[in-house]
């Protein structure tokens, strides 16, 4: 309508005015009208100025009004024009390029599937807009999803591409119209584009070419009722019976307030069952969902949002994750100085773990003169094993897989050893933890230590005495503890929240104040003593490819022993057993073997990166690795794996899966002596990607931008009655300057008329007339 | 390093000794210096602490109570030596008394009872007493003659109605827990005990492969020998293999 009226009175519509360049095309000398316009206007002041009747105010209004109607003459008679660079019919090209992807079904465009509308006005050589183009250009039809190809026929539109990479898309079309005269591009899209690139370069490399982009954007910014399963972040690998807590990112529109079960399947079994009060429009809520790992070997499991009344979009409502779940006993060395409760409770929490193997090494008597350290060697798996008290060398220590370090000085090790404590977290990646007694911390001489620097609470070399009394502790978990799987003691939040209210005071010798927590370190469980001081009670950061925690009480055995804990209450356990799993959680085994991307479709081609260790993790180089991929029909290829060079250990190949379903990857092989290396496994799923569905909404500030930095424009579907023009006015490809006159416009006779009469009004009403 | 190790116990074991005597010499009855009065605890500081159970008998006698027959010098002694040997942060300057229904009791996971057969015990006290071993603590009972058992058995079924007793042998980890004990012949210190002891012991569910929940020194009394170890009552090694009992017993209390 605005459009329309425009042109009345303007003759041209915007986009030319937008395009035209504005000149005067007078032929006569303009310094001979200039002139005559002047004397004119001089004539005209100097009559108003004799008329004696005309005073101030009403003088100046008819001066005004006459200067204004000399001007619009003026203006007129100079032979006002733009011009205009036009494309000559039929001497350019235009590529017109179709979004095939999935996200094109989503049936948000006035009612319909905004696939519906690229069949509209693309679909067929007379269809709307393509006919209009035809008849000014060569169209050359292009549709792209993953990747792009020129279009045969748009009944090969079907809207199926499982990604959308706009970038390439544009790419592809610049090159194949490189060379030739182009007057532009035209993609037509709702622009969910999931590339893992960036456009940078593609608009770098339309603008070089002088190219541009006529974005015609299909669907609606925001949906209106839409509830989506953005992300879910959860572990690749566990151990069979973790007690998994995983984040759940949740957003949606037109359904605030609601409440909604996330249900969690393990191979269609339902495990968990949890509901979410939905955020605001347009915001993302994470949700924390608990559940157990029973099965073992790669589990795919399925979180799903059921759909709700009138939801635009249904597939985005699950996500498929692929856990991973492994069964073994996860070797632990817990190495205690002193004979105290606490390592025999931790053992019978642990023990009562098919997943955890706790070695104890329980030094029973100090050296002497004649005899060394005394140990009392429990839960080991051979007679050798810590035979000779803690290990001396990387290889035997680094067996473990977490380190739990009671009461027990730093001068009971040697310097090298007190290394490999640190090089264990630093360098294997292993877990550690430091319990409290009189011999730990900075009262055990461990400050400026070498493991002191892993450690999460600063040491403070003055504390060289442990405290007598023991600070009383009231213990509870911070905001981030109450949702941490280490310290989860029941198995919900409310449940836990409960019982650390109940739960007995423990007891410190040693100072741990808060303010001890290192900068890179969190929190999770805080004591509150007698005086109201905070204390660090549990604590944790990760150093180097591990991570080490801080427990700086001496008797977390009183949450079992303690007179009010009943004798079913099992708090202590699930707390040691959980504590132990996380600390041994994620720590990498000597070979390790990740997939990018890690969704993939079948026929994409996949990167395998192995990082292949020795037994004290130094990267194995100059190796002979492979890869043996095993599809799912039980077909199995060798994979040569090169090592990088740029990184010592790291060796990559590539595979392109050809069926869809579960892929199990084994690497292994020999290092340059001939010995063979460790054996990593992976599973990784194939199958189609429903990425289309999420976040599917028109991304309008991205088609903008390609379109504006490429000098083209952005359309709506609805308003693309100017698109072609815009093209034919882009002044690229092959183009005649077009003169469009302006002194005939409408607007030009109605100022005139308009003048006149008003000045005639006025002189009426001054009684001149 | 095991006869380095036993010459150090004798070594610390006449030290013991020679400072006992010159103790006792200033003693002149009743309790030591070393040990506070009766009624005195020490509070839980997290450091191993003696915990004597004590229970209503009915009777005091020229000895006392039969709960505290040994009691204090039979228990310093052992501190010193259990502190002396090996690295257990233990209080020499006292040791705790406690009841069967004290809820004080679960903040020590180890506890001693002498003379069984006079030993009674409430309901309360068979609750609180069935909560602390299933918990995780564990109890030595001592100075255990022949004729304590029915008795001792009778309290003991109040708490664990089906447990069973098991003997042990001289392969159980207990006598390995430390030193290394080669057989299981220390005699009783007087014959009225009966011919020869007995160690036997409860486990958790009757499994002898489960955690141990009570060992009982039947017709033996350990903690004789320890109160009279400097006295010359009783031979140096058999003085010396009582420590080394009491020793294991109590490590392994600690540890398993």
């Amino acid at each position: 309508m605005i459009e329309s009226i425009f042109r009345f009175f303007f003759k041209y519509e915007r986009l030319v005015f937008e395009q035209g360049r504005f000149v005067f095309g007078a032929t006569r000398s303009m310094w001979l009208i200039v002139a005559i316009a002047a004397i004119t206007g001089v004539y005209v002041v100097f009559t108003y100025i004799q008329v004696g009747t005309l005073r101030g105010r009403a003088r100046g209004i008819l001066l005004a009004m006459r200067i204004a109607l000399l001007l619009v003459a003026l203006f007129a008679v100079l032979r006002p024009m733009l011009l205009l660079k036009v494309a000559v019919p039929q001497q350019n090209f235009v590529g017109v390029i179709l979004d095939d992807s999935r996200s094109m079904q989503v049936a948000d465009e006035s009612g319909k599937a905004r696939g519906d509308f690229v069949r509209d006005a693309f679909g067929r050589a007379d269809a709307r807009i393509l006919a209009e183009l035809g008849k000014r250009f060569v169209p050359r039809v292009f549709r792209f999803s993953s990747a792009a190809e020129r279009l045969q026929t748009t009944a090969d539109l079907n809207f199926q591409g499982t990604a959308t990479r706009l970038g390439d898309a544009l790419d592809r079309a610049r090159e194949e119209l490189s060379g030739l005269p182009v007057a532009g591009l035209v993609v037509v899209t709702d622009g969910a584009d999931n590339a893992e690139s960036t456009i940078d370069g593609p608009i770098a490399g339309l603008k070089a070419q002088g190219m541009p982009v006529f974005a015609v954007g299909v669907g609606k910014d925001r949906l209106s009722r839409d509830v989506q399963l953005t992300r879910v972040e959860a572990p690749r690998r566990v151990l069979k019976g973790a007690a998994l807590i995983v984040d759940v990112v949740v957003s949606q529109t037109g359904y605030a307030g609601a409440t909604v079960p996330i249900v969690v399947e393990d191979e269609g079994r339902t495990v968990a069952t949890q509901d979410v009060h939905l955020p605001g429009d347009g915001e993302s809520q994470t949700v924390k969902v608990r559940f157990k790992i029973g099965e073992v070997g790669p589990r795919a499991f399925r979180f799903r949002i059921p759909v709700q009344a009138n939801e635009e979009v249904a597939q985005n409502n699950q996500r498929d994750v692929l856990i991973d779940v492994y069964n073994r006993r996860e070797r632990i060395l817990y190495v205690e100085g002193e004979p105290r409760p606490e390592p025999k409770f931790i053992r019978m929490a642990t023990d009562r773990d098919d997943g955890l193997a706790v070695a104890l090494l329980q030094r029973t008597a100090e050296a002497t003169t004649n005899a060394p350290d005394k140990y009392l060697r429990l839960n080991v798996t051979s007679p050798e094993e810590l035979l000779g008290g803690f290990p001396t060398t990387r290889a035997e220590l680094f067996q473990y897989r977490g380190i739990i370090l009671g009461s027990m000085e730093a001068g009971a090790f040697t310097p090298d050893q007190q290394r490999m404590l640190e090089d264990f977290v630093d360098v294997r990646g292993g877990g550690l933890l430091a319990l409290g007694g009189d011999r730990a911390f900075a009262e055990g001489g461990w400050a400026g230590t070498p493991l002191s620097n892993a450690l999460p609470i600063a040491l403070d070399p003055a504390n060289k005495t442990a405290l007598q009394p023991p600070l009383e502790l009231i213990v509870k978990p911070t905001r981030t503890g109450q949702s941490h799987p280490a310290t989860q003691i029941a198995d919900s939040e409310d449940a836990a929240t409960a019982k650390w209210k109940e739960l007995p005071p423990l007891y410190s010798v040693n100072v741990a104040p808060a303010a001890s927590l290192k900068p890179g370190a969190t929190l999770l469980l805080s004591g509150t003593d007698q005086r109201g001081r905070d204390q660090v009670v549990l604590a944790f950061q990760r150093y180097g490819r591990g991570k080490t925690l801080a427990l700086p009480v001496q008797d977390t055995w009183l949450w079992r022993m303690h007179s009010k804990m009943p004798v079913e209450d099992m708090t202590h356990h699930n707390l040691w057993q959980r504590l132990a799993r996380w600390l041994v959680d994620g720590v990498p085994e000597r070979t390790m073997v990740s997939a990018a991307p890690d969704r993939v479709q079948k026929g994409e081609p996949v990167t395998l990166t192995s990082d292949v260790m020795d037994p004290e993790y130094r990267g194995v180089n100059e190796g002979r690795i492979a890869a043996h991929v095993t599809a799912p029909s039980g077909k199995v290829e060798d994979v040569v794996m090169e090592w990088t060079v740029e990184q010592d250990g790291e060796y990559r190949a590539r595979f392109t899966p050809t069926e869809d379903g579960l892929y199990r990857i084994a690497v292994d092989g020999q290092d340059k002596a001939g010995a063979a290396v460790e054996r990593g496994t992976m599973a990784m799923r194939v199958a189609p990607s429903d990425a289309e569905y999420f976040d599917a909404a028109m991304r309008t500030p991205l088609l903008r931008r390609i379109a504006e930095e490429t000098e083209g424009r952005f359309f709506r579907a609805a308003e693309t009655s100017s698109l072609v023009d815009a093209i034919s006015y882009s002044g690229k490809g092959v183009t005649v300057t077009d003169e469009r006159e302006l002194w005939d416009m409408p607007i030009v006779l109605l100022c005139l008329m308009g003048l006149m009469a008003g000045e005639w009004l006025f002189r009426r009403t001054k009684g001149l007339a | 390093m095991k006869l380095s190790r036993a010459k150090r116990s004798l070594l610390v074991g006449a030290m013991a000794v020679l400072a006992g005597v010159g103790l006792l010499a200033q003693r002149g009855g009743g309790a030591g210096h070393f040990f506070t009065g009766l009624n005195s605890n020490l509070p839980y500081d997290g450091k191993f602490t003696f915990v004597r159970m004590s229970y209503a008998a009915g009777f005091g006698g020229r000895q006392g109570p039969p709960w505290s027959h040994d009691y204090p010098v039979g228990e310093a002694h052992l501190m010193r030596i259990l502190t002396s040997v090996s690295n257990v942060r233990g209080h020499l300057d006292g040791s705790n008394v406690l009841a069967f229904d004290d809820p004080e009791m679960f903040k020590y996971p180890l506890i001693y009872l002498v003379e069984p057969g006079y030993w009674r015990m409430s309901e309360k006290d068979v609750t609180s007493l069935r909560s602390y071993l299933l918990k995780g603590g564990f109890m030595i009972v001592d100075d255990f003659p022949s004729w304590a058992w029915p008795t001792f058995d009778e309290q003991m079924s109040r708490v664990f109605p089906q447990g069973k007793w098991e003997d042990l042998t001289i392969d159980h980890p207990m006598w390995h827990s430390f030193f290394e004990i080669n057989a299981l012949t220390l005699p009783p210190p007087y014959p009225s005990l009966g011919p020869e002891a007995h160690y036997r012991a409860l486990f958790e569910d009757n499994d002898p492969k489960k955690r141990m929940l009570v060992v009982a020194n039947y017709q033996t009394d350990i903690s004789e020998y320890w109160e009279f170890s400097e006295t010359g009552y009783k031979p140096v090694d058999e003085n010396n293999e009582a420590y080394k009992f009491g020793v294991n017993q109590f490590m392994f209390g600690l540890t398993h």
